[in-house]
């Protein structure tokens, strides 16, 4: 019988191979984003479950946080980017990247 | 405790499928907040009180907020979304892909008798002091992370503002 530590494990393998798909199937950018963003949850759940397994909740929370702040800044900045090539291109296809110069 | 997390889970996996699979972007990032506090109960269940409240706090508010902010600069109609990236075509493989997976490695986990244990006896850690005096090195590059998101943000607004 599988303990819930072991489905967690696993409820965040496929969390990664959501994210990665999103990632890799689409062309809009902010599609991606939610990729990246369902990817980092289950990046969360994995640090949390770690100290739970270790013992060390203290430490993997302090993990945890410096994690969601760079989650933020990352989702922040490809926002912003994203609006600019919206207000370059009128789409937000990420395609139109590679017509950038400079 | 252990139903709590089952239940949760399934609900986690649910709405990040939902997310990623959604043609609305609006929807996607309603469904990314559910996941967010989904995981909030997850992570406040094991023990984990602070990472849980920020969790819930900062990724299921602030950054649903960035989304629909987003969203609604862009002005781009669902319709068009779909015409131009055809997602209903292309997403219907991930929830096959995701079934096959999540059963192949139940299977391979009860075929070798895998199960991960506790390693070690719960340590009583205040998080408070690891992360102001253990962890000062994190607090420092999270402040850097912040301005460098702060003037970068403020580099892509300006350009257009030079411009007007």
């Amino acid at each position: 019988m599988l303990n819930f530590q072991t489905i967690m494990l696993f409820v965040g393998f496929l969390m990664i191979i959501a994210g990665c798909y999103c990632m890799i199937r689409t062309y809009h950018m902010l599609k991606i984003i939610i990729g990246i963003e369902v990817a980092m949850k289950a990046v969360t759940m994995f640090l949390i479950l770690a100290g739970y397994m270790n013992g060390h909740m203290g430490l993997a929370q302090a993990y945890v946080i410096t994690a969601i702040v760079i989650e933020v800044i990352v989702a922040v900045v490809f926002a912003g980017v994203t609006i600019g090539l919206y207000k370059k291109y009128g789409n937000m296809d990420i395609r139109n990247l590679t017509e950038l110069k400079g | 405790m252990a139903t709590i997390i089952y239940i949760s889970l399934a609900f986690l996996l649910i709405f990040c499928v939902m997310a990623v699979m959604s043609h609305s972007l609006l929807k996607s990032a309603i469904y990314l907040a559910l996941a967010s506090a989904t995981l909030g109960v997850i992570l406040y269940v094991l023990g984990a009180y602070w990472a849980a409240v920020i969790e819930v706090s900062v990724c299921s508010g602030l950054i649903t907020v960035i989304f629909i902010s987003a969203i609604s600069l862009s002005k781009i109609k669902k319709e068009e979304v779909q015409k131009l990236y055809s997602d209903k075509k292309r997403m219907w493989f991930l929830p096959v892909m995701l079934i096959v997976v999540g059963v192949a490695l139940i299977v391979l986990a009860l075929a070798n008798d895998l199960s991960l244990t506790n390693t070690a006896e719960k340590v009583t850690e205040d998080f408070r002091e690891i992360f102001w005096n253990t962890r000062q090195a994190d607090i420092i590059g999270q402040i850097v992370t912040i301005l460098i998101g702060g003037i970068a943000v403020f580099v892509l607004f300006r350009d257009d503002e030079d411009k007007k």
